[in-house]
């Protein structure tokens, strides 16, 4: 929608366009871009590496992804807006990621000028956080040469009706919205309490399998007696699967923080009545 | 939610069942949704007939009865009579409630009586030999019927709605959690509720047929079925699903739900 907006405008501006998408699956690290070439007489569509204008980003690590495109000299208008996505996970227990910093200063090598702004905030202080695409367009026609004439139209006939306003106001706060602050980024104040515990009730186990073979992390095996051995305790991730399909009541998982009780026989009366 | 483990009787384990059997991880299932409900133990009565599935009312902290082959319905619906504010629940076998307590069973449902059936559905008679059940598919192989079964299979659940029982479901075992939520549904309903739980019996149904394991007796429920719910065999971390695939069809989730009067007896009492 966005990149059509752009394209409408330059049409309207009097260039020649080409636009194309791309939608992938963003958050299982698939690709969603669009390339829009403009000129007198444009042949292709897609633009080559390391010739755009200008890079909008609406998400940082895209900006990341998508910078080798931009010219040495040219634009990026990044939202602050973070989304991590699956892949970046490096520790389901904690979900501790590896997900870059926002730095302003990240493109300076290349003599790319980085223009951060939050656009979900801007959009949310003019009533409605679905404008902040209209932030991010408004920025970006800041380093283009096209009327606000132009712009206006292209937002005014491609956005649902009924929006139109919105948008509008949206793409004028976005040409003038002054840059983001990096947020600070806090680790998680809970961190990682340490994998839940395994406890195995030998006494009451067959050695049936059903545990080690359905555990996706791996974390249990049968040895060659017939014995069930945890051989991976720091991999549990405590999702009970080997405690609900132990037919022998012979798992129990606790808590990382909560201390287990003794394996081994209990009392004999066994329970209250 | 406590450890349900305090709602057996822990001297009588571990219990008789053979490794990989699926029957413990039903009982753990109905153990939870005694939990969930909070129900008092001496209100929860437990009537099982005869087989490896009656068995296990002999491990669990309740009132329990263990009564005749194929007459659990039976002493259950006197039971619910005479002691009305007791929650019944029956555990049944598919030799047990199909074959020889078949009679029973669809009595009790015509009459909806106010109580919960389990019938754990193994497809063959553990207990005895392996041999040939009413629930056992048509080409599988028993202890009587080397070269493959040449009768039918019983759909239990269409028999049961046929008898008029108000609420039947079925589940699998491999499904512990939608198992927990089903039964603690069950025993909320009023009237009689039926239950069947595709189990499974490693150690002749998957012995005879080559299926393998408990672990692969799990993965293979999920070839059985055709129904609702996803369940967690089907997901991709098993990593033996046999490929001779089973006779399928069988639908799971809740089949029939419906609000009738409950008997109450002769003196009109609940």
């Amino acid at each position: 929608m966005a990149s059509m907006i752009v394209a409408d405008a330059l049409v309207r501006a009097g260039h020649d366009v080409k636009q194309s998408e791309v939608h992938g699956m963003a958050q299982r690290g698939g690709s969603v871009f669009s390339h829009i070439r403009w000129g007198s007489d444009v042949d292709s569509p897609l633009v080559p590496a390391g010739s755009a204008e200008v890079l909008a980003a609406f998400e940082w690590a895209e900006a990341i992804r998508w910078v080798e495109y931009v010219r040495d000299g040219g634009a990026v208008v990044a939202d602050i807006r973070t989304i991590i996505p699956p892949g970046a996970c490096t520790d389901r227990r904690s979900w501790a990621t590896r997900y870059p910093d926002i730095d302003a200063g990240l493109f300076d090598g290349r003599h790319i000028k980085t223009r951060l702004i939050d656009a979900s905030s801007t959009a949310t202080e003019l009533g409605n956080v679905r404008a902040a695409n209209s932030v991010i367009l408004g920025s970006v026609a800041a380093f283009l040469d096209i009327d606000d004439v132009h712009w206006e139209a292209a937002i005014a006939s491609l956005v649902p009706r009924g929006t139109v306003e919105i948008n509008i106001a949206a793409f004028r706060a976005g040409r003038t919205v002054s840059d983001a602050e990096v947020p600070q980024q806090v680790p998680d104040p809970d961190g990682f309490p340490g994998p839940h515990q395994i406890e195995i009730r030998h006494e009451w186990c067959k050695g049936c399998d059903i545990c080690s073979r359905f555990c996706p992390e791996f974390c249990l095996e049968v040895d060659i007696d017939g014995k069930l051995v945890v051989v991976n305790a720091d991999a549990c991730t405590g999702c009970r699967l080997c405690e609900l399909l132990c037919p022998d009541f012979a798992i129990t998982i606790r808590p990382p923080l909560e201390p287990a009780i003794a394996a081994g026989p209990t009392d004999a009366t066994g329970s209250s009545t | 939610m406590t450890d349900v483990k305090t709602y057996l009787r822990e001297w009588a384990m571990p219990h008789v069942l053979c490794p990989g059997c699926a029957h413990g991880i039903v009982l753990r299932s109905f153990l939870e949704s005694v939990d969930q409900l909070q129900l008092d133990r001496n209100k929860v009565a437990m009537v099982a007939g005869i087989g490896c599935s009656s068995r296990l009312v002999g491990y669990v902290d309740f009132c329990t009865l263990h009564g005749t082959h194929g007459r659990a319905p039976a002493f259950a619906t006197g039971l619910k009579l005479a002691r009305p504010e007791l929650n019944v629940v029956v555990v049944t076998g598919d030799g047990d409630g199909l074959a020889i307590g078949g009679n029973h069973l669809i009595h009790a449902a015509r009459r909806n009586i106010d109580m919960t059936v389990l019938m754990l559905n193994n497809s063959i008679y553990g207990m005895t030999g392996g041999q040939a059940a009413p629930t056992t598919p048509e080409g599988s192989v028993a202890s009587t019927t080397p070269q493959g079964n040449t009768e039918p299979n019983f759909d239990a659940c269409k028999l049961l709605i046929g008898a008029g029982a108000s609420h039947v479901v079925r589940v699998l075992a491999a499904n512990p959690l939608e198992m927990t939520k089903v039964m603690a549904d069950a025993m909320t309903h009023p009237g009689f509720s039926f239950i069947e739980i595709i189990s499974d019996c490693p150690e002749y149904f998957g012995r005879y047929n080559k299926v393998g394991g408990g672990a692969e007796m799990l993965s293979w429920m999920a070839v059985r079925d055709e129904g609702i719910t996803i369940p967690l065999a089907n997901k991709s971390f098993v990593k033996h699903v046999p490929s001779s695939a089973p006779p399928s069809g069988m639908k799971t989730g809740v089949l029939h739900r419906e609000v009738r009067p409950v008997y109450a007896g002769v003196r009109g009492e609940q």
